[in-house]
């Protein structure tokens, strides 16, 4: 039995283990427990994240109805107020044309009595012109006498309708 | 492989130096590989950090086994260079073995009951330690009457089996490996181009074995250790 080598394992075997616990055991033992808290850490974060995820996408939900009732409400009141412009115009320009209408009428009803009058003068006018150029240049009145009686008879009976 | 050694004695104490360079050259190549494996340590693990962290939860998970609770966490460090120590021991004596003048130099230092019952020692003298410091000394003396105060005897004498067993099952199965290979190498120069081949073949095939066997050993040993360790400090 060879004592000694039982003491230089004894020894050997201490130092070794020192010597990997300070430089191997303990670094790399170490960056796993970083790791560890960090997967932990990062597990807590995610679980964080995901719940302010739904509340917001819940929340944007409710905005989103919120936000199409209210467009809704926009529309039909945009409606109803472009069916009230449109029937204010409407009326009013009903009113407009039959304004327009009556003045018109007024207004032609006035032309045509004057054209009338106007056109009554004139043909007097002419007639006795025509006539007093017929009268000169033929005064046999034998031969005329039937046609100037005529036309003095239209010229009456014309002047006298009106 | 021959049984005689270059023994020597210092200070009136026996040594014999094959077992002393197996064991220094052991301990330095085990220093380096967790050393080099465990080279700038990044919270991505890479490449050989990923080995280094396998290896530390597949001790864990050896120490775990044995020990559940919170208890078992002081004892990693322990476990992990346990492990990795008599792995490299139990394997060098398959790659180096060195005989000068008759005289082995070299071999696997737990191919030698000295070196095992060492070992074993170590482990059994730390589950004693621990269990003393864990249950206070008298918790750790009423132990030995567990579950009922007859079985004392039994106790005492399940000590000393477990020391004896848990060291010469490593050595057993580490020497006989080493004998076998030395057997089949004086096979394999026994004369012949038939027996040269054929040797050369069974010892590729039986070195492989001895891999297996010597990852097989270590792990048992640490394991043992850690159930020895855990009947100690965890009172029933």
């Amino acid at each position: 039995m060879s004592i000694g080598d039982t003491l230089i394992l004894i020894i050997s075997f201490a130092v070794l283990t020192l010597l990997v616990g300070h430089f191997a055991w303990g670094p790399v033992t170490k960056m796993m427990a970083t790791r560890a808290d960090k997967i932990d850490a990062d597990i807590d974060y995610a679980e964080n994240a995901r719940k302010e995820a739904a509340e917001l996408a819940a929340k944007r939900q409710a905005e989103l109805k919120n936000s199409q009732a209210d467009a809704v409400k926009i529309v039909n009141t945009a409606k109803e107020n472009g069916e009230k412009q449109r029937q204010e115009l409407v009326q009013a320009a009903h009113n407009e044309v039959a304004t327009l209408k009556a003045n018109a009428q007024q207004d032609i009803a006035q032309e045509r009595t004057d054209a009338l009058n106007s056109a009554k003068n004139d043909v007097a006018e002419i007639s006795l012109a025509i006539a007093t150029k017929i009268l000169g240049k033929e005064l046999k009145a034998e031969d005329q006498q039937a046609l100037i009686d005529d036309y003095i008879k239209g010229l009456g009976d014309a002047n006298g309708s009106h | 492989m021959k049984e005689s050694f270059p023994y020597f004695e210092l200070f009136g104490v026996k040594f014999n130096p094959a077992n002393d360079i197996a064991i220094i050259v052991s301990a330095i190549l085990t220093f380096c590989l967790l050393y080099w494996l465990a080279r700038k340590p990044q919270l991505r693990p890479h490449g050989k950090q990923n080995v280094l962290e396998y290896l530390i939860e597949f001790t864990n998970g050896i120490v775990k086994g044995a020990m559940p609770g919170s208890e078992g966490s002081q004892f990693g460090l322990f476990a992990l260079v346990l492990f990795v120590f008599i792995f490299i021991n139990n394997q060098i004596g398959l790659i180096f073995q060195v005989d000068v003048n008759g005289d082995t130099w070299f071999r696997s230092a737990t191919a030698d009951p000295v070196i095992t019952l060492g070992l074993a020692m170590i482990v059994l003298v730390m589950s004693h330690f621990f269990g003393v410091a864990a249950n206070g000394f008298k918790g750790y003396l009423k132990g030995f009457a567990s579950p009922v105060a007859f079985l004392l005897p039994i106790n005492l004498i399940e000590e000393f089996t477990n020391f004896v067993t848990l060291s010469l099952r490593l050595y057993g199965n580490i020497y006989a490996g080493e004998v076998l290979l030395l057997l089949i190498r004086q096979l394999a120069f026994s004369g012949g181009p038939l027996a040269l081949v054929s040797g050369f073949l069974l010892e590729i095939i039986w070195q492989g074995f001895s891999v297996f066997i010597g990852s097989i050993q270590a792990y048992i040993f640490v394991t043992l250790g850690m159930v020895y360790t855990s009947h100690k400090v965890i009172s029933e």
